[in-house]
């Protein structure tokens, strides 16, 4: 049926970005079954309680994060309206609050005063890496879709990969939601 | 487009709201059950936003939608 509409020179219902949505979806999903586990084991060893973290650094990398969503979302909005400038000064800017997010991270496990050896330790580091492993990769995606959208790749009806890094970058950002909380906030 | 940054602004708001109250509501509050309820509402709420308004998660079987 796919092989005879794209012959007969019509759009496939199989070749559709639906279907790409569909397949980063269940992506997602599988993604969610391993921060859950992280999340899961955090409690199980440690329950509520925690180690000293630095509470204003991790507010306000959590609010770079949530605002690195906004730029995302603004990106692939201007896209959709074929407006590339923003879109790409969009891109741009969710890379740089993703960068310093990252290194908000890294100063972290510089100056944490728990080890990994400790049970904190072991799933703040986890949970923690997992994640800024998650937005590293993030971040290259992005710059891939960026260093196309500069070359005039993507347009209002084509711009999926755009669209779907964003999408990861969104869901990237979800899971922080659920760490913040877990690693700064409980007790 | 303006209607959909519109959009966009309005969930940044909800989502500097709910930091901001979910950092006070940690701080504040000694009864652990309390906090952790109030934690994870924050957390899904602004789970919630984001998935639903920046990550469209309504459109998953929308096949007339494109990209």
């Amino acid at each position: 049926m796919a092989i005879v509409s794209a012959v007969d020179g019509h759009a496939s219902p199989y070749n559709h970005p639906h279907l790409n949505r569909v397949g980063l979806w269940l992506f997602f999903a599988s993604e969610t079954v391993l921060f859950g586990l992280l999340l899961s084991v955090r409690f199980f060893l440690e329950g509520i309680e925690r180690e000293h973290v630095d509470q204003l650094l991790g507010l306000w990398i959590t609010v770079i994060l949530l605002a690195s969503s906004v730029t995302a979302f603004t990106a692939e909005t201007a896209i959709k309206h074929d407006n590339r400038t923003v879109a790409n000064w969009g891109l741009f800017a969710t890379i740089v609050l993703g960068l310093i997010f990252a290194g908000g991270v890294g100063y972290e496990w510089a100056t944490a005063e728990f080890t990994r050896r400790e049970a904190f330790g072991t799933v703040f580091f986890t949970m923690t890496g997992v994640h800024a492993a998650h937005v590293v990769s993030g971040i290259g995606i992005l710059g891939l879709v960026l260093a196309q959208s500069l070359r005039g790749r993507y347009t209002g009806k084509d711009h999926w990969p755009l669209a779907g890094a964003v999408m990861y970058w969104h869901f990237v950002d979800v899971v922080w939601v659920f760490f913040y909380p877990a690693l700064y906030l409980v007790k | 487009m303006q209607e959909a940054m519109r959009i966009g602004l309005v969930v940044a708001a909800i989502l500097a709201v709910l930091t901001f109250v979910e950092y006070v509501f940690a701080v504040n509050v000694s009864n652990d059950v309390l906090r952790f309820i109030g934690l994870a509402l924050a957390a899904f709420g602004k789970a919630g936003a984001i998935i639903y308004y920046f990550m469209h998660v309504n459109r998953i079987w929308r096949v007339e939608e494109s990209h």
